[in-house]
């Protein structure tokens, strides 16, 4: 059954030939559903936590596929096309994390005088930087970063799965440098956490607005690419 | 027993929830959801990237290599992690999930299929886009998710910072997909 | 009222894409171009990129994690 989504009153003529009748996956699906709970109930017996990461796992794979959520995409697609609805859904997620993240780390602080999650608040030194370039390079050609390559692999690509063999290669090769950026670069980078600087309260404030601010200029972008204007 | 599974093929909810895309901003919030949640539980955000320089150690070690003179692997935390093995290393049952709920979510849709190498062009982009991911992740401590979206969401100015550069590396990269691999 | 059929079938993103907009700007008014995909973002993409542009566009799955998106050139 095709999706129609054409707008104008006389259908797309087309000259593609019908195919072969499709046949349902569906029993495959339920299959590896329930090796997918296998696994999860032979991890539980062996290691709860495991089994509680191995779920985590597989709702983060079932939303990214379903979403086609994808970070490459959200900075890709504004210097392929001028798109920028990931773009903006990343911005979104942004908000929304900074808000619940910052409500536990606030949470704890206040009643452990502890803060989870620091080893989240990274160097900023050229290692960063540099990284970053390297990674936004290599996450565009290979057609995914490392949640995408993972995802992919998980719907059949093989060219993903080949890509995955040598992010595994480069990572070992990172780690294998990493002493030479560490003693140079971040052991004396600085790491800031927002908080520190504007209070915590100061901190997720400006953080919402910045992302505010991305946001519009994102969409502003958008129309402006795509010539769109609005009609007021 | 066909006649069941078109019968399921046709309900509606069952097209809302495993047949159709989602909209970006429902995987934006779902997204977040979870990631507020495994945070909550472990104490530790979302990363995939470091997973696989374990992976390369424990790859490595099989072939006879050791790493515990590298200064990445050289914490008294890393190297026990590395000694626990892959079946105690929660970041590994994360990362095989993202493929499986993947794989899971492809086929219950009937979308699955297996996606043949078209020719050298993609062997190159994959092997060259692979190392530079890799390399590029260990540098910046984390890849899109760890160094940005969990970084941004833990309040820290690395995130922005990693963010720009990333931005950088990604309008390169279009620029050399457009000139070398279309 | 020319047709044009691109084969994307295992290219990932963003070629498929890049494909479709390289052809839609050789093409004339009215002309039909058909891309073949097989991966799931491009079926998502090429589609709005094509409808934010103002063309038509229709999605047909014609096999398993197959798409045939046609798009009618209207400007």
């Amino acid at each position: 059954m095709p999706e129609t989504t054409n707008t104008s009153a006389t259908p797309i003529r087309r000259s593609s030939t019908p195919r072969k009748k499709k046949k349902s996956q569906l029993p495959i699906a339920l299959i590896v559903l329930v090796l997918v709970i296998g696994v999860g109930i032979f991890l539980g017996l062996h290691n709860s936590t495991m089994a509680l990461y191995w779920s985590f796992g597989c709702c983060f794979g079932f939303i990214l596929q379903k979403s086609r959520f994808c970070f490459t995409a959200s900075l890709r697609d504004p210097c392929i096309t001028g798109s920028t609805s990931v773009t903006r859904a990343v911005l979104i997620a942004f908000a929304i994390t900074t808000i619940g993240f910052t409500a536990i780390k606030y949470g704890s602080y206040i009643t452990t005088g502890t803060i989870p999650g620091q080893s989240y608040v990274m160097p900023i030194s050229l290692a960063t930087a540099l990284g970053g370039i390297l990674f936004g390079i290599g996450m565009v050609i290979a057609g995914g970063c490392a949640s995408g390559t993972l995802m992919r692999v998980g719907e059949g690509f093989t060219m993903q799965m080949l890509s995955l063999v040598f992010f595994i290669i480069g990572s070992l090769i990172g780690a294998n440098h990493m002493g030479f950026w560490e003693l140079n670069f971040n052991a004396v980078a600085p790491k800031i956490f927002l908080p520190d600087i504007f209070g915590w309260f100061g901190a997720l404030v400006i953080q919402l607005l910045v992302i505010l601010l991305l946001y519009i200029a994102a969409d502003l972008y958008e129309k402006k690419k795509m010539g769109i204007t609005d009609e007021e | 027993m066909k006649n069941f599974w078109d019968k399921i093929s046709k309900n509606t909810y069952y097209k809302k929830i495993f047949k159709n895309p989602f909209t970006y901003v429902t995987g934006a919030v779902l997204l977040s959801l979870f990631q507020i949640a495994i945070f909550a539980v472990t104490g530790s955000p979302w990363g995939v990237s470091g997973v696989f320089a374990n992976w390369g150690a424990w790859i490595y070690e099989l072939f006879g290599g050791s790493v515990d003179k590298w200064h990445y692997f050289s914490s008294t935390g890393a190297q026990a992690t590395l000694d626990n093995g892959i079946l105690n290393h929660g970041g590994s049952w994360l990362n095989f999930g993202i493929i499986a709920g993947a794989l899971f979510a492809t086929l219950a849709a009937s979308q699955f299929k297996l996606k043949k190498i078209k020719g050298v062009r993609q062997i190159v982009a994959a092997t060259l886009g692979g190392l530079l991911m890799g390399y590029g992740a260990r540098l910046a401590g984390g890849c899109n998710i760890g160094a940005l979206f969990s970084s941004i969401a833990s309040l820290s100015l690395s995130g922005w910072f990693f963010a720009i550069f990333l931005f950088v590396g990604a309008f390169i990269g279009s620029k050399l997909l457009a000139k070398f691999f279309m | 009222m020319a047709e044009h059929v691109i084969d994307c079938l295992g290219e990932a993103c963003p070629i498929p894409l890049m494909k479709v907009q390289k052809q839609m700007e050789q093409s004339a008014i009215g002309d039909v171009i058909i891309a073949q995909i097989d991966h799931s973002c491009a079926m998502k993409n090429i589609p709005e990129w094509a409808r934010n542009n103002g063309h038509n566009v229709e999605i047909e799955e014609v096999d398993d994690g197959e798409w045939e998106i046609i798009i009618e050139k209207t400007n």
